[in-house]
This record gives C-alpha cells, structure tokens and sequence, in this order.
C-alpha cells in the first residue's frame, strides 16, 4: 500500500471522528504544551539569571574568603555561617600592582537602619571603593559618587539606590546633601543611583546604601578583612592568565605552597556562568523530563482508542483483506492513524504552548516589569514533533498488529 | 482453471475434530456460471473460502490457474485475491463513510496501480453497474440493491479472473435481487466465471452448472439442461 493511499485512509478516519480523535490526542497535547513551556521558560529563566550576572560587569574575577575542598566548589564562607579574614588590604594593593588587572575592588557588607527624618528602613550597605561604580556599572543618576579622596579621608559619604531615596526622602525631596542615619552614624548623600533591579545574590539594589570601604570598616563593622574582592581584568589579558596570577599572588601572600590549601576561592565571570548555566539546564531539563510522563499516559490512552477502533471496525478489516490488503498493510494502516493522532496532537501542543509562553512573557515583562526575553526554542519544537511521532508509533504497533492478525473469515461474520 | 481433488476442511475446536468438507473434487474452466448450493452448515461457505484463497484446506489438492494453494505463502495469496478475484457479500461489506468512488477504489490500493491511472478503472466499473450518477455519494446513503451494484464494481475494478458471490440476493428485494443477478449474468456472458453460492436452488438455477453439498460432500454436480433462469424470473 503507497503511503500516500494509507495517508488518506488516516485523514478519512480522523475526520470521521474528529471529536474522538481530538479527546484522544488531549494527553499528547496537554504533555507536548508542558514541555514546551517548561523548555521556553526555562530557557528564559537562564537567559535572565545569566544576564543579571553579566549585567554586574565585564571581564570580572571574584575573589572570595574560604576555599575550595579538593577542587569541588563550597558555598560562600559568609552563606555557611562562617567568618573567614583571609582577604586584606595587601592582598589588594598586592593585585593592583599586577599589570594583567585593571582595577581591585574590595567590599564588605552588613544590615543596618537607614533614618531620615520619621523615615527609616533596614538596607544592605556595602563599603567599597571608587573603583566599584566603573567597575560594577553602577550609574549615579543624581549627584556623584565618592571619590578616592573619599575613601582615604575616611569621609562620611554615601550613594543610595533609587528605591532607598525615595523612602527615605519621597519624590518631593533631593536627596543630594541630606544627611541620612546608617547604624547610628551619620552619612551625607552624594548621589542617588539609577535603577538596577534584583542583583545575582536576590539583592534589591535599588536599596543599597554604598559608603567608603574604610568608614564602614573602621566606623561601622569594626574589621579589617574584607568579604570580597572584584578583580576587573586587563582585557590585553587572556582571562585564564588572570586567574591564574590571582591565584599565584595570594599563594604568595598567604604563604601557601599548594593550591588545595589555598583560603581563598577566584571564580571568572565565565566560571560562575557556566555553573548557573549548567545548574538552570540541568533543572530544565528535570522539569520537562517530569512534564513528559504526562506523553506517557497520553500515549497508553491512545493505544487504548485505537484498541476500540480495532474492534470496532473488525469488518472493515476483513473485507481489506480479502480484496487483497496484507498484514503488512493493515500495521501501515492503524500505525499511520494513531501517528496522525499524535502528530497533529503535537502540532497543537507546540501552537498551545507557544500561546502560554508569549502570555508568560508578555505578563513578566510588561505587567511585572522584569527584563524576561522572549525564548521559543527550535530544538523544544522539533523534539516535540519527534516525540509525538514516536508515541504514536510505540503505542500504536500492538493494536495495528492485533487488526493484522485477525482472521478475515471471522472478521467478515464479525457483529 | 479450478481443479479441486480430495479437498478436505477440518477445525479442531478445542480437542474436537469437525469435519467441514471431506473427498470433494471438482474442476471449473474458465467462463463457466456455477452455483454451489446446499443447506445451512452444509459446508459451502467453508468450500467458497478455500476457493478464494481466504482459507486454506487440511488435506487434498486446491489449484488455481495450476498454482497449487500449498506452495503458495499468505502474501502471494492476497495478491492473487487482489488481481484475479472478485467478492461479493450477501452483507455488502461496504465502508458508509466512504462514496461510491472511494469504495471501489479500495482494491486498487494493495495492487499499487498509481493514483494518476484509477479514475478509468472506477469510473469503468461504477458505470457497467449503472451507477455513473452516483460516483461521489456516500455508499451509507444508497438503497440495499444500489449497495450491491456498488460492491459488484469494487468486485469487478481489477478486471478479475474470477468473481465470487456469497448470497448476493439474501438482503435485497425481488427488484434489487433481480438487478444483481442481472449484473451478474451479463458479468458472465462477458467472458467472467461466477461461483455463485446460495442456499436456494431457485436462485442457483441462474447458472449454468450446479453442485449441491451435503454434510460436506458433493452430493451432485450437474448442467442445468433447462435454459437458465433469467433476471426476469427473479419476480416470480
């Protein structure tokens, strides 16, 4: 039998039942619609989560306290509970002097009440240096950020974020040269930050409060290590090579004569990447997995239809047979009735999820206002097809092989 | 073209042995009208079977066109059923869905003659039953007689050898039954063989030869020396 001539008879027999056929094929739709949402917003979720990583500068190295244990990656000493003070001011001055670094950021951190006037709210503020605005592409909208002169004179000076000012001060009020309350210290504003969104760490940056990295050392946490330091590389520099010299010029620091002992931990930029690469697809990939057991089902309902159809159209069957149809034919016939099933089913799920994934899109992006791409994975939409094929071919050979075996004689006498 | 010696049918039920059909033997030569009549559970039908090649016999020797049914495998045999043979049921065996067109077609798909090629074939048939008007009208909307005209031109599309008849009449009033046998008759003085099988020997006398089976043998096989019926005595 042509394939063409089986084709038509599947059309014919999909037709006749549309209500049927749509019922049956609802599984495979629901499982291909799921998959393909879940891949689409998942790839939308990388996308987002390693822009914001991207979007925190170029070229950037972090160096953080506590190391690795035998080259497996540990979680932040700071998450863990764990205050590590390997990190100091001559490991920086010791990293500015590297010709391969553009500039060193140290920074420390903490919580504290930020006051003006019966307006108050508990922010994160970070010390840091001038470096840091440049370095972390933090724009100054309003006024200016502290300089070096700043940090050296131990100046009490502050940046905040958007959200910050206008709590603390409204929209009627400039912010620039009020004083403001940090933990009971006193900080005049120099400038107000323009908007940035939710940081990496789940920070709101637009609550920031930025002062000199010596104020908030001496003056605030009483420390002289530091929590972190960022390296922006020298870009005439391989960023490996970088990484590298990093790694030696602590090593000598720290009088530490192997790597595995090394209190310290340099990521790249691209390090971090692609491990919250790897992390997002590998969950991608989980979930779509957990989607696709609902193909399954789908599948074991369509074998079931075709089952009934079997025996509903035993006659039918052998009255084929006995104008000639083989058993070769009468497979090729019901396989390609329940792979039209699961195909068009699959080119529904690919139109339905594309439907909920431009809704998903459209909503986070312009209702919720976060920076969401619209992602429409190719490789989501010819997998889907594969797939839907396929589940018809593995759930629809055992009834196509039940009608090929019927005995025409019988199924003509068939009631 | 037929030659049947020693045919035996047997079915073994379960353990039991039923014998269907024991030391029949004939031959039948191209051209020939034949009837094959006998009471219910006589055995016919189990003989109309074997000689369409939808089933195969126990023991003793079933040639068509001197090919042996044993050296043939399944897939020889549909192709042979497929280009040399033609079916019509007592139940028509219509599909309702499909128009008359689409019916008839339907042997055309296993002898994998090309699309382009099968509009003449059908058109051929449809048209020699007397239903040209009708090509394209769904086969559930016709009358039980223009049902069977329908499948006598899905019987005649492949321009068989051979054409077999089940009761063709048993679900058609006299005027219908009178039309078929007429087709087939016609059919007949065309150069087709017609096996006819009927439980009626009213009927049967339409041929030219009739053999009767009882109890699963040939009880007599025999010319009809009358002149042979003809559609009009169908009324009677």
């Amino acid at each position: 039998m042509r394939f063409r001539d089986s084709l038509k008879t599947a059309t014919a027999s999909f037709k006749h039942g549309k209500m049927r056929s749509f019922l049956t094929m609802l599984g495979i739709v629901i499982g291909i619609a799921s998959v393909i949402v879940l891949m689409a917003v998942g790839q939308s979720a990388q996308d987002y989560i390693l822009g914001q990583v991207q979007g925190i500068g170029s070229n950037l190295i972090f160096i953080i306290p506590g190391g690795t244990n035998n080259g497996r990656f540990q979680s932040p000493a700071q998450s863990q509970g764990i205050v590590i003070t390997s990190l100091v001011q001559n490991d920086v001055d010791s990293l500015s002097r590297e010709p391969s670094i553009s500039a060193v950021v140290p920074l420390v951190s903490g919580q504290a009440d930020a006051v003006y006037g019966d307006n108050d709210l508990t922010v994160t503020y970070q010390g840091t240096t001038a470096d840091f605005f440049p370095v972390r592409n933090f724009v100054v909208a309003k006024g200016y950020p502290f300089t070096a002169n700043d940090v050296i004179s131990d100046n009490h000076v502050v940046v905040i974020g958007s959200d910050l000012a206008n709590t603390l001060f409204g929209p009627n009020i400039n912010p620039i040269g009020k004083n403001i309350l940090l933990k009971t210290t006193s900080f005049r504003v120099v400038g107000v930050l323009g908007p940035k969104g939710t940081g990496p760490g789940g920070v709101n940056q637009d609550d920031l409060a930025l002062v000199p990295v010596t104020v908030a050392q001496n003056q605030m946490l009483g420390i002289t290590y530091f929590n972190m330091v960022f390296a922006s590389a020298n870009p005439a520099y391989d960023i490996s090579f970088v990484k590298s010299r990093i790694q030696s010029v602590l090593e000598r620091n720290h009088g530490i004569t192997t790597s595995n002992k090394d209190d310290f931990t340099v990521e790249t930029q691209q390090d971090i990447l692609s491990i919250l690469g790897s992390i997002t697809s590998v969950l991608t990939l989980f979930l779509a997995a957990i989607a696709s057991i609902s193909l399954v089902v789908g599948g074991v309902g369509i074998m079931n239809i075709m089952l009934v159809s079997v025996i509903e159209r035993t006659r039918e069957i052998g009255l084929r047979k006995s104008v000639g149809a083989t058993e070769g034919d009468i497979v090729q016939q019901f396989l390609m009735e329940s792979v039209m099933i699961t195909f068009v089913g699959g080119l529904i799920g690919i139109a339905a999820g594309a439907i909920v994934v431009t809704a998903a899109w459209f909503i986070i992006s312009h209702i919720l206002a976060i920076a969401w791409t619209f992602e429409f994975p190719l490789t989501a939409v010819f997998l889907a097809v594969g797939v839907s094929a396929g589940t018809g071919l593995v759930f629809g050979i055992y009834p196509a092989r039940q009608a090929a075996k019927k005995n025409p004689i019988e199924a003509l006498r068939y009631e | 073209m037929i030659e049947v010696k020693n045919l035996e049918k047997t079915y073994d039920d379960d353990g039991t042995a039923t014998v269907a059909l024991q030391g029949v033997s004939f031959s039948i030569d191209k051209g020939e009208f034949v009837s094959i009549v006998g009471p219910s559970g006589s055995g016919k039908s189990t003989l109309l079977h074997i000689l369409s090649f939808l089933d195969r016999p126990t023991g003793g020797r079933y040639a068509f066109f001197d090919k042996s049914i044993d050296e043939l495998t399944d897939k020889q045999l549909a192709v042979i059923r497929n280009k040399q043979m033609g079916f019509v049921f007592q139940a028509f065996n219509l599909l309702s869905r499909l128009t008359v067109y689409e019916n008839v077609e339907i042997p055309l798909f296993y002898a994998n003659i090309a699309p382009s090629q099968r509009a003449k074939h059908i058109e051929h048939a449809v048209a020699s039953v007397g239903l040209a008007e009708k090509l394209y009208v769904e086969a559930g909307k016709l009358s039980g007689g223009q049902k069977q005209r329908v499948a006598i031109a899905r019987a005649l599309v492949m321009s068989p050898d051979i054409i077999f008849a089940d009761e063709p009449t048993g679900n058609l009033d006299s005027q219908s039954g009178a039309q078929v046998m007429g087709i087939l008759d016609d059919l007949n003085k065309n150069g087709h063989t017609i096996i006819l099988v009927t439980h009626e020997t009213y009927t049967a006398e339409f041929a030219d030869r009739i053999i009767r089976i009882k109890d699963g043998r040939v009880e007599s096989d025999e010319k009809v020396h009358k002149p042979r019926r003809t559609a009009k005595e169908f009324f009677k």
